[in-house]
């Protein structure tokens, strides 16, 4: 393996690890304060694909443009659900939230199945497949920008957590349930707002990766993988381990995709149940 | 009383599907054996799932183990016969619950579930790669036996003796043992219950029973390729049967396979483009409304003063699981 050739490795993973992290941001969020893993995640991420697909196949909207609009509709649909289904069992055993969140994800495929047809799509816009070039190492202008904006909302959601009324309710809430509730914190709202925030950031994730790769409607059960092995990595409880696992995730996915193709998944999984055994609480989580 | 009775009604249901195949056609009879096979799976997973609470989801890992062992066995150069072949498998997939669950068991709640869906995922990669044993993504091609009698009474057979072993399971230490380490397993620890022991052992018993079932349907299908029986499909079925039916119960998982199977193949013959979105919903039923499953409703017993089911009752199960 040549210099320039890990340059472009290492560039590649760098990218990789700013959308993954927007990725696994909403699904780390809904599980570390309302501890419901949300195996739909993925087909938020697929339906913020599919208006961007269709807003820029129909309208000739600008893909990067159309971003609010999926996190507008992915927000609502999650506050949605939130209300009228999960709230409905968030207390009973973890297999039933689990369950539940997989019936929908089997309910939202299947109908944009339905819909849409499961034929690949991807956005081809004028400026798709240019780039720049820094020595030897290629950098698409797509991907960049998509780097870009997984920064600007993980920076944004990290500040949002942080510094509103509304963040710290929600992080209250996360830390201890019932004092939140004794401090005058809506819980059901509170919820409500976590759940829809998650599904907006899916929107939103959904929207850059149907620029940068074709997808159809059954792509986001990967995407739920990838979201749930990057909170393992990272562990769970802020912004900041999400990214450190998103990038730790980028870099072997990519390191291990350039050997052995066609076994990074099975090697991607036996790391990540290592981990799991070694470290149950990820690598940059605090020990229980 | 009430106990005579459930036991008369069992007898019943096993004489009506023990006379099937003199009623129905072979096409249907296909159907029933699919039942069958899926009551097993799911009673398996009641073990590891229901009993003793860990969410296993990737029990499809032993389905497909079982598969391939006997595939295996009876092909090529050694032709075992197939009860053999069969065993075979369910030992094979005991050993591997065992190596596996060492150190998988160790992991709670969600992180048991999705170690359990990686090592099922990995397996079904394996079985795609490693050409010189399982021809890779084409598959193996098993002996035909076109005699469907034979795998609906194997199937029964085995549906039955899972009835036996749930039934002695549950009153046995090992299950007092089990159902301890799920309602609270630091306090079933300390009572001097060996935590992983149990663990394991429940664990290696719901492989068993994927196995075997794996084995059956590799047999009947014939054809064994990765995409077919490494499918997540089989362990959320086994999952939503046992749910259906009421998690932790003897006779709950074959009672939610026969609903499933019923829902299923109705819902196939109208709407076959919609099929996963009303199992969505009927999942998202049972969740919401019915969480503890149908033997909740069958099953209240008089002893301990409880009223009948009530339709009210649905209300009722929502309200006690949800955040104001």
């Amino acid at each position: 393996m040549s210099l320039g050739e890990l340059g472009q490795i290492f560039v590649n993973a760098v990218l990789l690890s700013g959308i993954l992290a927007l990725v696994a941001l909403g699904f780390s969020l809904v599980w570390g304060i309302m501890n419901i893993v949300n195996l739909a995640h993925g087909a938020f991420i697929v339906l913020g694909a599919y208006i961007t697909f269709f807003l820029h196949e129909l309208l000739h909207v600008d893909p990067f443009l159309s971003i609010p609009l999926a996190m507008l509709v992915l927000f609502t649909l999650g506050w949605g659900i939130q209300r009228g289904l999960i709230n409905q069992v968030i207390k009973a055993p973890l297999l039933a939230t689990f369950l539940l969140t997989f019936g929908l994800e089997l309910l939202i495929v299947n109908l944009i199945n339905f819909f849409f047809k499961a034929d690949l799509r991807s956005v081809t816009t004028p400026y798709s497949g240019t780039g720049f070039t820094l020595g030897s190492v290629r950098i698409p202008y797509i991907r960049l920008g998509a780097l870009g904006v997984s920064l600007v909302l993980v920076a944004g959601l990290a500040w949002y957590l942080k510094s509103t009324r509304t963040g710290r309710a929600i992080r209250a809430t996360g830390m201890d349930l019932d004092a939140a509730r004794l401090t005058g914190v809506k819980v059901a709202a509170v919820y409500a707002s976590t759940f829809a925030i998650g599904a907006g950031m899916a929107g939103a994730a959904g929207s850059l990766l149907s620029m940068i790769v074709p997808f159809d409607p059954n792509l986001g059960g990967t995407y739920t993988q990838r979201a749930f092995a990057i909170c393992v990595l990272g562990g769970l409880g802020n912004v900041a381990n999400v990214v450190i696992g998103a990038a730790i995730y980028a870099f072997v996915d990519v390191f291990v995709g350039a050997r052995l193709p066609s076994l990074s998944r099975a090697v991607t999984f036996a790391i990540l149940v290592i981990l799991l055994i070694l470290r149950p609480q990820g690598i940059a989580g605090k020990s229980a | 009383m009430k106990k005579g009775l459930a036991v008369l009604g069992t007898l019943v249901a096993l004489a009506l599907l023990l006379a099937l195949p003199r009623f129905v056609s072979s096409y249907k009879l296909l159907t029933y054996t699919r039942f069958l096979l899926l009551a097993l799976t799911a009673q398996g997973w009641n073990f590891i799932g229901g009993y003793t609470g860990y969410a296993a989801f990737g029990n499809v890992a032993y389905f497909g183990i079982g598969a391939y062992t006997t595939g295996l066995l009876m092909l090529g150069k050694w032709h075992v016969p197939f009860f053999p072949s069969l065993a075979a498998g369910a030992l094979l997939a005991a050993c591997v619950a065992v190596l596996l669950g060492l150190p998988i068991l160790r992991l709670k709640g969600h992180y048991f579930a999705i170690a359990t869906l990686g090592v099922a995922e990995a397996l079904a990669q394996v079985a795609d790669t490693w050409d010189s044993v399982t021809e890779g993504s084409t598959g193996i091609d098993l002996p035909i036996r076109s005699d469907g009698e034979f795998f609906y009474y194997t199937a029964l057979g085995f549906v039955i003796l899972g009835l036996f072993t749930t039934w002695a399971f549950a009153r046995s230490k090992l299950g007092y043992g089990c159902v301890a380490i799920r309602e609270d397993q630091d306090a079933a620890r300390m009572l001097g219950v060996n935590t992983t022991l149990f663990k394991v052992a429940a664990y290696a018993i719901s492989a068993v029973f994927a196995a075997v079932a794996g084995g059956i349907t590799a047999y009947q299908n014939v054809h064994v390729t990765p995409g077919d029986f490494f499918r997540i499909d089989y362990t959320l079925q086994m999952i939503i049967a046992t749910i259906i039916g009421g998690v932790g119960t003897v006779i709950g998982p074959v009672l939610g396979a026969a609903v499933y199977q019923l829902l299923s193949t109705y819902i196939w013959g109208k709407f076959i483009e919609l099929h996963p979105t009303v199992l969505g919903l009927v999942i998202v039923f049972f969740i919401v409304f019915l969480p503890r499953g149908l033997m909740t409703v069958i099953g209240r017993r008089r002893k301990s003063g409880e009223r009948p089911f009530k339709a009210s009752d649905l209300l009722a199960n929502v309200r006690a699981h949800r955040v104001t």
